[in-house]
């Protein structure tokens, strides 16, 4: 039984116009019929470009937006007919990590109040317990525990990164959603957050679902790859499969395109490209 | 990618504290928190800074000053300051040494009334404000957060009630309820003044809603009134104090304006309209009587404007510095 | 006589909190028909380097307070603002990241291209809008003449940034300074606009400067590239020379920490990750400003504790470190590239 099962997810956006009452005139898919699967332990990785769909479906699957269609097993428990007590509850075993390292932590919180709010309502602990395990916490994500009463603005993107992985893991999930966690920092940031992120499933035993525009980043991260494109699920399969050898044409056009920092592959590809609309000029 | 041996040093790094002369991962740095800043930016408004000061200096009088021929040996050598002693024979006296501001038309000291009056306006200014505030944050909260058809019907009923005309709608409350005294004041020039606070509320708490540590707390299973108390409307604390102030005015002006036109709270407990109203009878003669309360009130009112000019240009983010 | 000569360029921000030096000693040239890569992570001056040629850092609270920016001979930084603003769209044009917001949303495409084209050439409104035309065909827009009367809302990221290079060509300048060209738009998108302008840099015949954080980009794009940190810049090679031999440590550090797609053991194995962050720039570190994260420096080297020189370790190869890789005396692990 795998830990996630998802089938046919849609997720539709009403589309409305109106003067004084909106009124619903047509839908926007932005999830089309969606099925995986995540076993437990193993890194899924989600990719696509800007408006695939793939971060809804994360938000769908943690029903955070709530799905229009198709079904959300986990743990063997269908999600999406759960009523609001039951959800919360299901909460403490799935997280999730937002990309923007700005909005997604409270300005008017402290950090350690922020990373001990997951513990807080669910009543966890006494209140000396939870200031040591927020302290915990931040020492394994490489945060220095001593600037718990501090505030999130005074603190780089990466560290703030660092505080939403400690929140995430507060209660101790058994599934990650990871949306576009190192898109918004720099390379030499995104690698430690990646390696942190590494660390943490092995010395977790953690099952993530890693969402990400960033073809390399994904690779790095993942078991197995799933490609969106408008929408839909084009293309899933082991990762080394997916990138050596890509069935689906979108797929094979996302690869192609990534820029790699290689000059003379680079280079081969423009020529490539050139000769490509050349011909395409000529017929 | 060959392991590097280098990378045993990223975990520790990251856990010590500064390193060197650059901080390591675990370094907060150093930078300015949104009120710091704002104040920086205020302080630098010299308008604001002197509405300010002013401010502060025309509540501080109001409620000293009628103190202090309570304590002995202050004012011995400034005798009969007393608001409540009426000596006709000192009838609206002009200024002098004995009444820094003259006398009214019972030969009560001017300086000490206004003072007195003062506390009147201000007290139900400010309490007229909260009640506003109170009623608008909850219907903006409400109708922001809940969304949908529920915000969209609000809204229009809200629209309908724009229309009411803020100053008769007092003065029938008024009527409907009979006495006159602070704290119906407070209800009938706060129940159609609260619709502004509400939109803005409401316009707050929408775009709010959109930032990603709301969608983590729900994601962490906070229920919906944790996140409307303690994610939300902590973070609206800027918008609603420059509300306080724009508010203030307007609720200040109302209650000086109904005190004029004889619906105001009777003396002694007279309130700087009321005054202003007992002045109109006989400004040819003495015009201190009427002029003192109306400059009294427009400094109030000016000082609150420009506060919240100043506030609200302190707080916008956009003009932050780089 | 180079198309443009940067020369100890510094452009300081003056804060309440303190001097923030941006660019602290920026030195380049560049050669006509050529593409000058400037690469670096945020905050490492790149951007403003970019504006400070073109002046336009906001002059409060940023001032250039040292050095040349000699384009085609002239000094540009002593230049007025009206001075400033002919060379602006006419001589160097510059195009900026996201197109969502370099583009005003209430005037037509149309206007915002005659607009410029106007200012610089006088002409009358049918001949701007000839030219206009001609400019969307440039940047294959289908249906160009159509498209004149739309607003930036109707287009695409891509198509917006498309037009943004039809504004920025429309005078025909001679450098087209490219800021993050690529960043805001899909992968798929990003290589149509780099390949549109290399094409255009051809048959325009002018030269580029493209700023970006994306190594890959600089690997297709550029001919020579110079590495920033830290408000200066540490490194400068030929694009091959300097993928195949990175000289800097942090250029080499950089390279490293680029997850790859291809090879063996990606998914077991860890990324080289750089440990700490950028110095502080208000009161940047005497020494080398790479030091503290530096994994060759020692304590006792002398780049602990002053600056060290630029100099040149082969021909065309500029590096400013003490441990540059081919002279180190141990390698540590070999790091492919």
């Amino acid at each position: 039984m795998s830990l996630l099962e998802v089938r046919e997810l849609e997720k539709h956006f009403p589309v409305k116009s109106g003067v004084l009452f909106d009124r619903t005139v047509g839908h926007v898919k932005a999830v089309d019929g969606v099925s995986f699967e995540i076993e437990e332990g193993e890194t899924l990785g989600l990719v696509g470009e800007s408006g695939s769909g793939k971060s809804t479906t994360g938000y769908c699957i943690l029903r955070l937006l709530e799905p229009s269609a198709g079904s959300v097993k986990f743990m063997d428990r269908e999600l999406t007919t759960m009523g609001r007590e039951e959800i919360r509850k299901v909460r403490r075993e799935m997280q999730i990590v937002f990309q923007d390292p700005y909005s997604s932590l409270d300005p008017r919180m402290t950090v350690g109040n922020i990373v001990g709010e997951p513990l807080q309502v669910h009543g966890i602990g006494s209140s000396r317990g939870r200031r040591s395990r927020v302290r915990e916490l931040l020492d394994v994500v490489g945060f220095n525990p001593g600037f718990v009463n501090r505030y999130p603005h005074e603190f780089s993107g990466g560290q703030r990164q660092r505080i939403g992985i400690a929140r995430a893991l507060a209660l101790n999930p058994r599934l990650i959603v990871c949306d576009e966690p190192v898109s918004a920092l720099d390379v030499s940031i995104q690698a430690q957050i990646l390696n942190l992120l590494k660390d943490l499933q092995r010395d977790f035993g953690l099952t993530y679902l890693f969402i990400a525009h960033d073809l390399a980043v994904v690779r790095a991260m993942s078991d197995r790859i799933a490609v969106m494109n408008r929408g839909k699920l084009v293309e899933i399969g082991p990762a080394e499969q997916v990138y050596t050898n890509p069935q689906d044409d979108y797929t094979k056009a996302l690869l192609s395109a990534v820029p790699v920092p290689d000059p003379r592959k680079m280079q081969e590809r423009k020529t490539q490209r050139r000769k490509l609309r050349h011909a395409l000029a000529e017929a | 990618m060959a392991v590097s041996p280098k990378d045993t040093r990223v975990r520790a790094a990251t856990l010590a504290g500064p390193v060197g002369q650059a901080g390591t991962a675990g370094e907060a740095l150093r930078q300015a928190s949104l009120w710091r800043d704002a104040w920086y930016r205020y302080v630098r408004n010299k308008g604001a800074v002197i509405a300010g000061v002013v401010f502060v200096l025309l509540v501080l009088y109001c409620y000293l000053i009628p103190g202090f021929w309570k304590i002995p040996g202050i004012w011995t050598s400034l005798a009969d300051i007393d608001p409540y002693a009426v000596e006709f024979a000192d009838a609206r006296q002009g200024m002098s040494l004995a009444h820094p501001l003259g006398t009214d038309r019972f030969g009560r000291d001017m300086l000490a009334r206004t003072a007195l009056g003062g506390q009147v306006s201000i007290q139900i200014g400010f309490a007229a404000t909260l009640v506003i505030l109170v009623i608008g944050i909850a219907y903006g909260s409400i109708s922001g957060f809940v969304g949908g058809m529920v915000d969209n019907a609000m809204m229009r009923f809200l629209d309908a009630l724009y229309g009411l005309p803020y100053l008769p709608f007092a003065i029938i409350t008024l009527a409907i309820i009979g006495t006159i005294n602070i704290w119906t004041m407070t209800i009938a020039l706060s129940i159609a003044s609260w619709f502004t606070t509400a939109r803005i509320v409401r316009g707050q708490i929408i775009s709010l809603k959109e930032n990603d540590y709301v969608r983590a707390a729900k994601a962490v299973g906070a229920r919906w009134h944790r996140i409307l108390l303690r994610h939300l409307l902590p973070n609206t604390l800027g918008v609603l104090i420059i509300a306080v102030f724009l508010e203030l005015p307007g609720v200040v002006l109302g209650e000086a304006f109904l005190s004029f036109i004889g619906l105001g709270i009777s003396p002694p407990e007279a309130s700087w309209g009321a005054m202003a109203q007992d002045g109109r009878a006989v400004y040819r003669v003495q015009p201190l009587l009427i002029v003192i309360p109306s400059v009294a009130i427009a400094m109030l009112v000016l000082c609150a404007n420009f506060i919240a000019d100043g506030m609200r240009d302190a707080l916008d983010p956009r003009t932050r510095e780089t | 006589m180079a198309l443009l000569e940067v020369r100890d360029l510094q452009t300081h921000f003056f804060t309440r909190e303190g001097v923030v030096k941006a660019v602290d000693g920026v030195s380049f040239t560049l050669e006509k028909g050529k593409t000058l890569g400037i690469v670096g992570e945020s905050g490492c001056g790149k951007s403003v380097t970019a504006l400070s040629i073109m002046g336009l850092i906001p002059k409060p609270p940023a001032k250039i307070v040292g050095g040349e920016v000699l384009f085609e001979g002239r000094d540009l930084t002593k230049l007025s603002e009206r001075q400033l603003e002919d060379v602006r769209g006419k001589e160097i044009a510059m195009i900026f990241q996201d197109p969502m917001t370099s583009l005003n949303p209430t005037l037509k495409i149309g206007t915002q291209i005659t607009e410029v084209i106007r200012r610089h050439y006088g002409v009358g409104k049918d001949e701007a809008r000839k030219r206009a035309v001609g400019l969307l065909d440039e940047v294959h827009i289908p249906n160009a003449a159509g498209r004149l009367d739309d607003y930036p809302h109707r287009f695409s990221g891509g198509m917006r940034q498309r037009v943004m290079i039809a504004i920025a060509l429309s005078c025909n300048p001679k450098l087209l300074i490219a800021d993050e060209p690529t960043t805001a738009l899909d992968v798929t998108v990003q290589a149509q606009v780099l390949d549109l302008l290399d094409e255009l840099r051809h048959s325009h015949d002018m030269s580029m400067i493209i700023i970006t954080h994306d190594m890959g980009v600089v690997a297709e794009a550029a001919d020579d590239i110079i590495v920033m940190y830290a408000g200066q810049f540490v490194e400068q090679a030929t694009t091959l020379d300097l993928f195949d031999h990175p000289e800097h440590p942090y250029t080499e550090a950089l390279l490293g920490a680029l997850p790859q797609i291809e090879g063996e053991g990606i998914r077991e194995g860890r990324l080289t990750a750089i440990p700490g962050r950028p110095p502080d720039l208000i009161d940047p570190p005497v020494a080398c400003r790479f030091g503290p994260r530096c994994p060759y420096a020692n304590r006792k080297d002398s780049c602990t504790t002053t600056m060290p020189e630029l100099r040149e370790i082969r021909p065309g190869h500029l590096v400013r470190s003490a441990h540059p890789t081919s002279e180190r005396a141990e390698v540590r692990e070999e790091v492919p590239v």
